[in-house]
């Protein structure tokens, strides 16, 4: 039940977003290609320093606008873009487990004039599977060993992110990210995992020199 | 600039496998693995000498806390290379996960845990596998109601109750003695007489005649705030944080994620204290069945569970080999305050009784 009504809320608010993007913005929108729309991060991904992982994913842009403000010192751009994403990792907890996760869900970033971003990303369909070492289960007093022990959790998230653009770069943007997970159902109630992320983003395709011009 | 991706990826990958792998040398045993047993997943960490296949399982305080927590010191420096010491965390504890209600999460399916511990250990290093098991502080209560659970006292070989409770209604009235018997002490020897005064006003506070989970909290709280006044005071030694600070370091923290058993540790705490704590924690009817050879371990500065709670326990047990030993400079955890003489005694109690 949770689950079908955290689906609806994320679903109602892409169709609300969609609903403030002007004509010209949509119009600009399908010149580009799926790859243009498209960036790809990686990067260090843990639960503290010594629980180290990865993490990696793709965003795709679905609205951007674009606000020019002008100042005596010249224009002031500010650039706020809302993109779908989906991201994969895994860490590694020292003689527990490793976590392996999935999730998907809507970024709000927000670009000013000097490229600095600041972003939230709400993930509200989102997977955990732990995988422990050698485990054995114990039942009517019998043992056997469990094949790919593990749990599986549903898992949630919301991300509070900082960056910066790097233009003219093979690596677009960094970025530093703060996340909050819930994995549940956990033991007797739900476990939060409060996560850091940093890495890189980037494009599979080079942008074309008339596009470049063109922005 | 993908192969360079691709590269660190694997490189990461073919690290953390490295560091996954554990040591099969027997004499020095360097292994964990998760027992699964009605829906929780529970670590055991086994480090030390297996040679002779001689275990021992400490069961951790809280509850809440978490196995590795005891693995510095004398323990790992020197039990470690006369047995195998086995740090389990129990259900809900530490590093454990899995999926239960709360209904099923009580003393009873604890004791289940334990010989299920034992029953995957003797199925990985033999059934001919000898077992001792430790309790500490609410281990204690673990440990108890193990032993008193059908025929568990044949699996061990004997019984170590340090700092253990095995009656948590005696231990409310306890508090109330004992921190006004210290308190008086203290005042007299003109120690923080302010700090003493106020713990007696406390006491005047609380229910005297019935144990109330509030007041029992209260006086909890208060006893380990006593007890870390006792050691500034210079009357408790506090070797763990001299000598062995960065030893607990390496072997916990880096070994734990600390929010995660923080965390799991306060949940647990909150299920088991509120629903069990005066109704199914009390066994002091039945010690007398407790037959196996003991050792009973305590610090003289124990505020937390007064050494007073550890002699009616040894008084009323039932075996014929049985041990008290009070450490005169310690508090609520010996192997921390008087780490030597601690090994001494438990190693000496393993080799008489393997």
């Amino acid at each position: 039940m949770k689950k079908i009504a955290l689906c609806c809320i994320y679903f109602i608010s892409i169709q609300n977003y969609a609903q403030f993007t002007s004509e010209k913005e949509n119009s600009k929108d399908s010149t580009y290609s799926f790859l243009d729309k498209t960036e790809f991060k990686l990067g260090y991904f843990g639960n503290s320093l010594w629980n180290p992982g990865l993490s990696g994913g793709a965003e795709y842009l679905i609205r951007e606008k674009i606000r020019i403000k002008e100042r005596r010192r010249g224009n002031k751009t500010i650039t706020n873009q809302l993109l779908l994403g989906g991201n994969l990792g895994f860490y590694w907890d020292p003689r527990s487990h490793v976590g392996v996760f999935t999730d998907y869900g809507i970024t709000w970033r927000r670009t000013n004039n000097k490229g600095k971003q600041i972003s939230v990303e709400f993930n509200p369909l989102g997977y955990h599977r732990s995988f422990l070492p050698e485990t054995y289960e114990v039942k009517n007093g019998e043992v056997d060993k469990v094949f790919l022990p593990g749990r599986s959790y549903y898992a949630p998230s919301l991300s509070i992110g900082f960056g910066r653009l790097r233009k003219g770069k093979k690596l677009t943007a960094r970025y530093f990210n703060i996340n909050f997970k819930l994995l549940t159902p956990y033991n007797t109630g739900s476990l939060p995992m409060i996560s850091f992320n940093y890495g890189y983003r980037f494009k599979l395709r080079k942008k074309n020199k008339n596009r470049q011009n063109e922005k | 600039m993908k192969s360079k991706i691709l590269n660190i990826m694997l490189g990461c990958l073919s690290f953390l496998c490295l560091l996954s792998c554990t040591k099969e040398d027997i004499n020095d045993l360097s292994d964990t693995f998760y027992v699964r047993h009605k829906g929780a997943d529970m670590p055991a960490h086994i480090y030390g000498n297996a040679s002779e296949k001689v275990f021992m399982i400490i069961l951790h305080g809280g509850p809440g806390d978490s196995g590795l927590v005891y693995r510095f010191g004398t323990i790992k420096n020197r039990i470690e290379k006369s047995c195998a010491v086995v740090y389990f965390d129990q259900r809900g504890s530490g590093m454990s996960q899995g999926r239960f209600s709360k209904n099923d999460f009580n003393i009873d399916i604890m004791t289940e845990d334990v010989m299920a511990l034992v029953k995957v250990i003797q199925h990985k290093y033999g059934q001919d596998s000898r077992f001792f098991l430790m309790g500490h502080s609410w281990g204690g209560t673990l440990g108890t109601a193990t032993l008193l659970k059908k025929d568990n006292q044949d699996f061990f070989k004997g019984w170590i109750n340090l700092d253990g409770v095995h009656d948590w209604s005696q231990l409310y009235f306890n508090y109330i003695d004992n921190h006004q018997a210290i308190s008086n002490e203290q005042i007299e020897l003109g120690n923080r007489v302010d700090y003493w005064q106020s713990v007696l006003d406390k006491v005047k506070t609380v229910d005297t005649l019935k144990p109330k989970l509030d007041d029992f909290l209260k006086l909890n709280r208060e006893a380990f705030v006593a007890e870390r006044n006792i050691l500034k005071d210079g009357l408790i030694l506090d070797e763990a944080a001299e000598k062995y600070g960065n030893e607990i370091l390496s072997n916990y923290v880096f070994k734990n994620n600390l929010f995660t058993t923080w965390w799991s540790g306060a949940m647990t705490r909150n299920v088991l204290i509120t629903e069990e704590i005066f109704k199914h924690w009390n066994f002091e009817d039945r010690l007398s069945q407790i037959r196996i050879p003991s050792l009973f371990l305590w610090g003289k500065y124990d505020i937390v569970v007064p050494p007073k709670m550890g002699e009616v326990t040894f008084n009323k047990i039932g075996s014929d080999h049985k041990k008290f030993v009070l450490f005169e400079q310690s508090g609520h955890f010996p192997p921390g305050c008087e780490s030597e003489k601690f090994a001494d005694e438990v190693i000496a109690f393993i080799n008489t009784n393997k």
